[in-house]
């Protein structure tokens, strides 16, 4: 619906815009659809306050940002990832070995910007090989991130034999330990990744080509727009976000690991598609991934508040996935008919 | 609407329920937080059920979590945070990293909540740096087990072994010093060779590939020392299936139920016992101490006991029995004589 309403490529259909000419029900629906998580969101956090006093507090709200932030850049790249249709398993992965680097880099006293810049460019490098196998080798997305997650993983593995790099300066310490006024650091480095995401997917043209890749790949193909290379860099954002919150991950442990990460891809699915993104491709907005990712980690503090076993956390969190997903379902297909 | 309200109902009645376990602050009885690596191994079980012996015997509120992931010191720091904003009075915690769970712990300090490390050291210089000073450290000698296992190890081969090694992740404190201490230990006898040192990162499945692989690379190995009985378990497995078993004397540490029944069997060769429980009752003891303002020594250490075949037999099993449950004595000068 979003590309209708703004300048899209002649090759751009997201799946709504497949959809039957509007009705009445789907005009009304629509708004139901768009805030659906928001509205969850907003249950969720009206429960926790219900059932435990400590819940709706500042310090707290700010506690559920910060742990929130690590989540949601990543979900950044995966929804980019998953509205072209495809998925990165690699993410993960790709935290642990831009982490090192960059704890390599800070322990062997480069400067602050150099080892940044060091840790954000491996990354972005493994996000491009990943682009670049799927795009040129025309493998499937799912085994090539499959292996890179692997290939990733060892190597960080391998670079610090498998011992984590620890004790860094505070001025990169910063990066996690700061606060401007009273907001933490990574929250505000969450708030200028979403914001800059936001702007390339709604404004730019590379953004409405993400879309359109994920509607109809071919169609765009046909339409004369170099899917090849604009496949390489959705991926290449991948690894790039995943790097930035390898940044923050590093100076929140003071600490590079190179088993950081694990299991990571799958919180950045969750967060993408309990955000509405549809893993069809073509549909979804970051909106939503922020949302995801906050009603994720809502979640999780709440359930610590609360002082619920940690194997029903487990249960509580799949179940709320799979109720996400299965509402947006159904939503959708009422907007259809 | 009506479907709305039955909600509000479900929602209003639930927390009237839960309510009850957490307003314990306004009734005075102070709450603990015991912060684990995981809850899906036996011997952190085996401590949150000592940590609430002791809890219910003092009557403070016990608050457990866990990581789902025994590696994961980020979601170990979320809890750390959470759990701060509830107001608890002392934290007892396991730390998934020596030095990374400090961060976690500078969150801890900054809300004045005292705070007990059981189990796994913090690095010291890593709390100096970061102004961090904890309670106490409730554990056993990890450097010490090991050099139980190595000095049995000589004893009953003879002083001539072949020895394989299952470490546990590399860079942790507990791993680290077992080996440490079962390498001190085996040093000096010129006969053993460790011919291969491998992670197996604490994991049964691990353990079992791991060594199998060993096993393919050097089929002379003749002993097996695993940081912990898991990773021995899994050892075992493997030795089964190259149909080996009973020739490779396999020693594992933390005493599992399984590795004793294999001990009892004969198939394992000794465990290095560790007391979880006794780790737990006496980090949340030192817990209700530190809230009362009296002092509580910097070191506890909670003793360790090597279980082999002949302690296992019906008889020494009813000595224990009874020991455990009645006479809580001080056997620091027994251990002290077995060590030797």
């Amino acid at each position: 619906m979003i590309i209708a309403s703004s300048a899209a490529p002649p090759g751009a259909r997201s799946v709504d815009a497949m959809a039957p000419p509007t009705s009445r029900a789907h005009r009304l629906l629509l708004p139901a659809r768009q805030f659906g998580t928001v509205i969850g969101l907003v249950a969720l956090c009206a429960v926790l306050w219900i059932l435990t006093p400590h819940f709706l507090t500042v310090s707290n709200l700010l506690n559920v940002a910060e742990q929130t932030s690590i989540n949601a850049i990543v979900a950044v790249g995966m929804t980019f990832v998953i509205l072209s249709a495809g998925i990165d398993l690699s993410v993960g992965s790709i935290v642990a070995i831009a982490g090192v680097v960059l704890g390599t880099a800070l322990q062997a006293g480069q400067p602050l910007v150099v080892a940044l810049a060091l840790g954000v460019a491996t990354g972005f490098a493994c996000g491009l090989a990943n682009g670049a196998l799927i795009s040129w080798g025309g493998l499937p997305p799912f085994i090539v991130t499959l292996g890179t997650m692997s290939i990733a993983r060892g190597a960080a593995l391998l670079f610090t034999e498998g011992r984590p790099i620890s004790g860094f300066d505070a001025g990169f310490r910063v990066l996690a330990t700061g606060r401007a006024g009273f907001v933490p650091a990574p929250v505000i480095v969450m708030g200028i990744v979403y914001a800059a995401a936001h702007f390339v997917l709604t404004r730019t043209t590379f953004g409405r080509y993400v879309y359109a890749i994920g509607g109809n790949e071919e169609a765009t193909r046909l339409s004369g727009v170099p899917v090849r290379f604009h496949k390489t860099m959705i991926y290449g954002v991948s690894g790039l976000m995943s790097a930035t919150a390898a940044v923050i991950l590093t100076a929140r442990l003071n600490s590079a690991q190179p088993i950081a990460g694990m299991m990571y891809e799958l919180d950045a699915i969750a967060a993408t598609v309990i955000g509405g993104t549809s893993l069809m491709g073509g549909d979804g907005t970051l909106g939503g991934t922020l949302v995801g990712a906050l009603i994720m980690g809502v979640l999780r503090n709440g359930l610590n508040l609360l002082g619920v076993s940690s194997f029903l956390q487990q249960i509580v969190i799949g179940g709320v996935i799979v109720v996400a997903v299965l509402l947006d379902t159904v939503l959708k297909r009422r907007n259809r008919t | 609407m009506k479907k709305a309200l039955a909600l509000i109902l479900v929602v209003a009645a639930f927390s009237t329920c839960c309510n009850r376990g957490t307003t314990t602050t306004t009734t005075g009885r102070p709450t603990v937080a015991f912060v684990l690596k995981t809850l899906n191994h036996p011997f952190f079980v085996d401590m949150r059920r000592g940590a609430q012996e002791a809890a219910d015997r003092l009557g403070v509120t016990l608050q457990v979590q866990a990581a789902e992931r025994e590696i994961d010191v980020e979601k170990q720091m979320q809890i750390v945070e959470n759990l701060i904003q509830t107001g608890v009075q002392a934290l007892c915690i396991t730390p998934s990293g020596s030095r990374e769970i400090v961060s976690a712990l500078v969150k801890a300090r900054d809300a004045k909540v005292p705070i007990i490390v059981v189990d796994t050291r913090v690095d010291a210089k890593a709390a100096a740096d970061a102004g961090v000073r904890t309670e106490t450290f409730v554990g056993s000698d990890n450097y010490e087990g090991g050099r139980l296992a190595g000095e049995y190890l000589v004893k009953v081969t003879g002083g001539k072994a072949r020895v394989g090694i299952l470490e546990g992740i590399p860079g942790h404190e507990t791993g680290d010093s077992r080996l440490r201490g079962f390498r001190d230990a085996v040093k000096a006898t010129p006969g053993i060779t460790i011919v291969a040192s491998q992670p197996a990162n604490w994991e049964r499945d691990q353990g079992f590939n791991v060594f199998q692989n060993m096993l393919q690379a050097h089929s002379d190995i003749d002993s097996v020392f695993a940081c912990s009985d898991l990773m021995a378990l899994g050892a075992l497995e493997a030795i089964a299936a190259a149909g080996r078993t009973g020739g490779i004397k396999v020693i594992g540490f933390d005493a599992l139920d399984d590795a004793k029944k294999a001990i009892a069997a004969g198939t394992m060769e000794a465990s290095v016992a560790q007391f979880p429980s006794e780790m737990g009752r006496a980090a949340v003891e030192s817990a209700v101490k530190v809230i009362r303002s009296e002092p509580v020594p910097p070191d506890i250490k909670v003793r360790l006991e090597l279980v082999t075949r002949h302690l296992l037999k019906p008889v020494s099993l009813l000595v224990t029995k009874i020991r455990r449950a009645g006479w809580r004595v001080r056997r620091s000068g027994e251990a002290s004589t077995r060590r030797t």
